[in-house]
């Protein structure tokens, strides 16, 4: 795959090279040797994206090796110990459906999305456009939730939900993750719409649309970008979570994502490294992928969303 | 003030009139906040009427028992070795994140490209999930795993990196901090990137080292970010579980349990859900008092600049 992606390198080279590659060159032409402080600073951080990345290597290229290989030289791989076995009898195990975990984990990150943003933008807005003190109050309400840990409230939301007759279900699951993303989604979307401009809603006003619909016909559509960091958020927390799926969906639902997939999997035979390591790395790729395509905005994301919020 | 006005204003209107104005908004509003009542609000008073309860979790009676949980949970040998963890690895969590993200972040703060694909290793392991951070790691370290494998190449015999325990909180608390430092160097960076460039020049111009603008112009204008990473850091690290969980099981003889093991524990496993409920209300308030301290503790730091 290393090889593959060689030859296209060569190509973006030329079309960049104007002026950011030009400007180190020259740098480095005025300075021929580097101070021992930068030889210290590369080796520094060398030794560091060494130890960040080796964990993922052993991770990569053990799935596919037996487990004396794996223990006797984890860190090699020889065309003689090389197999897909494991890989695919992690991809058909019985104990946990890797391709439906996908699909279900999938499906509860659009459906958090959809609901956290379609019941967190109306009530933003009428927070951010009234002046009176009962919106503040509605804001310090959500605002709340920031200080109060999932975990804290997990144990009587398992009691609401099973007196609502929720408990086990998705769409328990997905109000509890809903109502998990409200505080920080209403308190950015808040931030957001209080800099655009009420002309917006007055001119929706003049052409006889009302509050709701002059809303989502003429106010939403501007709130993109700050839509575009909470879907971030809300996706990387929602794929990753394992305690609320565990305790409100639990074993007996049938319904694993991949957290409580992998720990139903992995959690009884950490000690059988053909299991482990496939079933790993088959848990981390979509989420790897996801990163190295969307990377310069999960990070925009994320910082938008821990500066301001 | 504000509200006088609408009320005036609303004496001289008929009430079906005033009801139509705000009908909109209750439509808009509403469904958010009553999913977040039930969801969040309830829950938590739920959480404090169960804490003086000695229920179960299933049974259909239960009785008061007053604060006999709490001062259950101040004597309970178990859940007190878990706060006292709880605290360490937040605490020690809490300084190394920071203090390598920090590091990090000031030597890739340019734009180059080298700089942006270091910045994509160290954060990686950011976006993926602590219970399989947690699975890797514990591979890793085991008696027969891959960094034992390694040492034995060295010659060095087997470290019980997770069999002992002393080795196991280490190896806990450096895990977290391997899969979490990145998101802190991540807002240092943006911090960095965020301090005017005149700012620099100006100091090189007045003769200061590298080191001496890090510490005169960096650091400071940078303190806001840094109280945010050191909330949030906090905060975070005061509930970890499911790191733990992955990677020592709350083992060896329960020394890396932390209170939100405790608490899941006590609630489900050991049928004691009172008892959860207390030791869950205790670590809100820590929560919510620690948070608000760091936030007010650096608010001085964050003065003196805009001094």
């Amino acid at each position: 795959m290393a090889t593959t992606t060689h030859p296209t390198t060569p190509v973006p080279p030329p079309v960049a090279s104007g002026t950011p590659a030009a400007r180190p060159a020259s740098r480095a032409r005025r300075r021929p040797a580097p101070g021992v402080a930068t030889i210290l600073k590369w080796v520094v951080l060398g030794l560091g994206a060494l130890v960040m990345l080796v964990p993922l290597y052993i991770m990569v290229i053990n799935a596919f090796k037996p487990q004396d290989a794996i223990i006797s030289s984890p860190l090699a791989i020889t065309p003689d110990t090389f197999s897909l076995e494991y890989l695919q009898a992690a991809l058909t195990s019985e104990k946990f459906n890797v391709v439906k975990a996908y699909g279900i984990t999938l499906l509860f990150v659009a459906l958090v999305n959809l609901c956290g943003i379609a019941l967190a933008a109306p009530v933003a807005y009428v927070i951010a456009r009234g002046r009176s003190r009962w919106h503040l109050g509605l804001l310090l309400l959500f605002v709340s939730g920031l200080f109060i840990p999932g975990q804290v409230t997990l144990i009587p939301v398992v009691f609401v939900l099973r007196v609502l007759g929720l408990i086990n279900t998705i769409p328990g699951f997905i109000l509890f993750e809903t109502a998990a993303t409200l505080p920080v989604t209403i308190f950015l979307f808040a931030a957001y719409l209080k800099t655009v401009p009420r002309d917006i809603d007055e001119a929706a006003a003049l052409d006889g649309a009302g509050k709701i619909r002059a809303f989502w016909s003429c106010v939403f559509p501007i709130m993109r970008p700050v839509v575009a960091t909470i879907v971030v958020l809300n996706s990387i927390s929602v794929w990753n979570d394992f305690v609320s799926p565990q305790i409100i969906l639990g074993p007996s639902s049938g319904i694993y994502t991949v957290t409580t997939g992998v720990y139903a999997a992995v959690g009884e035979f950490s000690t059988d490294y053909t299991t482990v390591f496939p079933t790993l790395l088959l848990a981390v790729s979509p989420a790897i992928l996801f990163f190295v395509l969307m990377q310069r905005h999960i990070i925009g994301g994320l910082v938008a969303g821990a500066t301001k919020g | 003030m504000a509200t006088t006005v609408p009320l005036a204003r609303a004496r001289r209107r008929p009430a079906a009139r005033v009801w139509r104005d705000r009908l909109p908004g209750i439509v808009m509003g509403g469904p958010a906040v009553l999913v977040f009542l039930a969801m969040f609000i309830v829950p938590m008073f739920l959480a404090f009427v169960l804490s003086l309860t000695d229920w179960n979790g299933y049974s259909l009676n239960f009785t008061f028992i007053g604060l006999e949980n709490y001062a259950e949970a101040f004597r309970n040998p178990r859940t007190v070795d878990a706060a006292v963890f709880t605290a360490v690895v937040a605490f020690c969590g809490t300084v190394l994140c920071n203090a390598v993200g920090l590091f990090i972040a000031a030597l890739i703060a340019g734009n180059s490209r080298a700089n942006t694909l270091l910045r994509t290793i160290f954060f990686y392991p950011y976006i993926i999930s602590a219970l399989i951070i947690g699975f890797l790691w514990s591979a890793m370290l085991s008696p027969e795993g891959a960094v034992n494998g390694l040492l034995g190449h060295l010659g060095v015999g087997p470290v019980p990196f997770l069999t002992e325990v002393a080795f196991a909180k280490a190896s806990v608390i450096l895990t977290i901090v391997w899969s979490h430092f990145g998101f802190n160097m991540i807002l240092f960076l943006a911090g960095i990137k965020s301090v005017p460039t005149e700012y620099y020049e100006a100091a090189t111009v007045d003769g200061a080292s590298k080191w001496q603008q890090f510490r005169n112009v960096t650091l400071p204008l940078i303190a806001p970010v840094f109280t945010v990473n050191l909330v949030l850091t906090l905060v975070g690290l005061l509930k970890v579980y499911d790191i733990v969980l992955a990677l020592t099981d709350g083992g060896p003889a329960g020394s890396t349990q932390t209170i939100v093991y405790q608490i899941l524990r006590d609630s489900f496993a050991n049928s004691e859900l009172g008892f959860g409920a207390a030791q869950s209300v205790v670590l809100l308030l820590v929560t919510a008092v620690l948070g608000l301290a760091v936030t007010f503790a650096r608010r001085g730091a964050e003065k003196k600049v805009a001094d």
